[in-house]
């Protein structure tokens, strides 16, 4: 039991890892980013590949990272240059061309057999229970990290900046201010939150593979920051627990509810997550955390 | 590669844009008139397509049924969405109508596949060879379903250039404030404007599934190359968006050989860019200022 909630914990710190980082996009900056988890799905990768080539994890965890910071350079720069929709296109399409890559390189990545084998964290502990407390440890250290590190920069006159290139751009270049370069910096910052946690993600569960980047993980993380409240550190925080006890829970669900198979559960749960999006969007778009009316 | 060979991915890729072309008009309608990307049009043709299987399978043996019902079903989920979710969100943000827009997609194919399941299904299609001349092969299923975009496309034009309706919803389009002014109703065009868009997937849907398998994915996978095909094509326009398609099913196409078939919305991602980085108002859009 105590096994499993640990395993649960772990799962739940990860999403929020990927929460803070899509919150400080979308949430702080109104960057609306549909490919979060190509940018997972890079660190992931790299994380993985490079410790199954030797490495010791901390600089794969580092350049995993950066790498998924990296791909967001690219994307942001382009995203200067387009609307909110346009956006959100290029983001998904690139989630999508990033899956379609691992899936067809298979010299570097195997397609769709996936990397088995990935070392644990905190091998040197044994398989038991003290490596799993570590890694808890660690990832609640990071996402300590990450939240202080969102809240100062949303604190500072830097936040300040990007929250009002959410709100009015024109009046933010009127200001003399570059909103521009606070758009690339912002992207490339919550990449790289999501680059972590898809490299820790890749080391709990030991095995990757294409199919566990689906644009479905994306959207649960948006489910997280629209359920707890775009905009807010306490939101993304709150979100993803929620977003973790629907997603186990509906695990359980199964035991109570009779005749419905495996494949159906997977339907429920794509049909609650829709659900939670457009009930959320009509009727409180400021989330649970969120009080002024957007 | 032989001539034919090139000639044969030419005619497959224009049959693949007519057919692209539909979906890529729903989303460029919705873009022009109700101002956002409609991340649910392809599941619209999922459904759709699955309604088609569904009316084969009570009355077996008529395609035209089946397309009847497809075009039903659409029409109704398109509906039903627009006067659940997206009237309620009509001058909020974009966005909001965008986040809830994938909340439809998936929430209609969660349903659909709760109830038939996860299994690809397929029409009943006569089987007819390819006519062969001299290496250059044509399906005459091919010939049919571009025939039946082209015709579809054809009663569009006509509803949207020769219709009050038609001059209403772009007069919404051009401009919603003077359309307003001028006693034109909202409510009325977007209903309209809702079934059509309902139409177009769903004729989109049955022809892809006529072309190849019916699967939970169908409409899913041709969401990207519509929006590369709205945007080359330039958004808002109705012409644009058939020419985009046309030319992104050729490209498509003639990648193949390069970069084999697994990697088609890969090329469709990189038209995208290419148009977004050169001219972002695509071939046929007017420059729309901040876009």
């Amino acid at each position: 039991m105590e096994a499993y909630l640990v395993a649960v914990a772990v799962i739940a710190l990860i999403y929020m890892l990927l929460a803070i980082g899509l919150n400080l996009q979308y949430g702080y900056t109104g960057l609306v980013n549909f490919g979060h988890v190509a940018f997972y799905a890079i660190g992931a990768y790299a994380s993985a590949l490079l410790s199954l080539k030797g490495w010791p994890l901390a600089p794969a965890f580092a350049v995993a990272m950066l790498l998924a910071g990296l791909a967001a350079y690219p994307i942001g720069l382009l995203s200067l240059r387009l609307s909110d929709d346009y956006l959100a296109v290029v983001t998904l399409g690139f989630s999508e061309t990033v899956r379609l890559v691992i899936q067809q390189e298979e010299w570097l990545t195997r397609g769709v057999q996936g990397l088995p084998g990935i070392p644990r964290l905190f091998q040197f502990l044994g398989v038991g229970q003290y490596a799993d407390i570590a890694t808890l440890g660690v990832l609640i250290a990071c996402n300590v990290v990450a939240i202080g590190l969102v809240t100062h920069l949303v604190r500072s006159p830097y936040g300040r900046l990007i929250q009002a290139v959410r709100d009015d751009e024109t009046a933010v270049q009127a200001l003399g201010k570059d909103p521009a370069r606070v758009k690339v910096q912002v992207f490339m910052l919550g990449a790289g939150l999501a680059g972590l946690a898809g490299a820790f993600y890749a080391h709990v569960i030991t095995y990757i593979s294409p199919d566990q980047f689906l644009p479905l993980v994306t959207f649960y993380v948006w489910i997280a920051i629209i359920i707890g409240g775009p905009g807010r550190t306490s939101g993304a925080v709150i979100g993803s627990l929620i977003l973790l006890v629907f997603l186990e829970g509906s695990r359980f669900a199964r035991d109570f509810v009779p005749g419905v198979s495996e494949v159906q559960m997977a339907s429920v749960r794509l049909a609650l997550v829709g659900l939670a999006l457009i009930l959320f969007t009509i009727y409180r778009p400021q989330g649970i955390m969120g009080r002024q009316n957007l | 590669m032989t001539l034919a060979d090139f000639v044969n991915l030419l005619i497959n890729g224009t049959v693949e844009g007519l057919l692209m072309a539909l979906p890529a008009l729903a989303l460029t309608l919705v873009m022009a008139i109700a101002r956002f990307p409609n991340a649910a049009t392809g599941d619209y043709m999922t459904v759709s397509a699955y309604a088609a299987v569904g009316v084969q399978w009570l009355i077996p043996g008529s395609l035209l049924l089946a397309a009847v019902g497809a075009i039903a079903a659409g029409v109704a989920v398109s509906l039903l969405f627009y006067l659940w979710v997206f009237r309620a969100l009509r001058g909020r943000p974009l966005v909001a109508s965008l986040v809830a827009s994938i909340g439809v997609a998936f929430f209609a194919r969660s349903i659909l596949t709760f109830s038939v399941g996860q299994d690809q299904l397929a029409l009943q299609v006569p089987m007819m060879r390819a006519w062969n001349f001299s290496g250059i092969r044509v399906l005459p299923l091919d010939l049919v379903v571009a025939a039946v975009s082209i015709v579809a496309m054809a009663l569009l034009f006509t509803l949207l250039r020769l219709t009050p309706v038609g001059r209403q919803m772009r007069a919404v389009a051009d401009n919603p404030d003077l359309a307003r002014a001028s006693g034109i109703r909202a409510n009325r065009v977007l209903l309209v404007l809702w079934a059509v868009v309902g139409a177009l997937c769903a004729l989109g849907g049955f022809l892809f599934g006529a072309k190849s398998v019916v699967s939970p994915e169908l409409g899913w996978e041709q969401l990207i190359p519509a929006f590369a095909a709205m945007i080359l094509g330039g958004i808002g326009s109705p012409a644009g968006a058939v020419a985009g398609a046309v030319l992104l099913g050729i490209a498509q196409e003639l990648s193949v050989p390069l970069v084999g078939p697994s990697y088609k919305i890969a090329v469709a991602f990189a038209v995208l860019l290419l148009v977004l980085l050169v001219r972002p108002r695509g071939l046929f859009g007017v420059a729309i200022a901040a876009r």
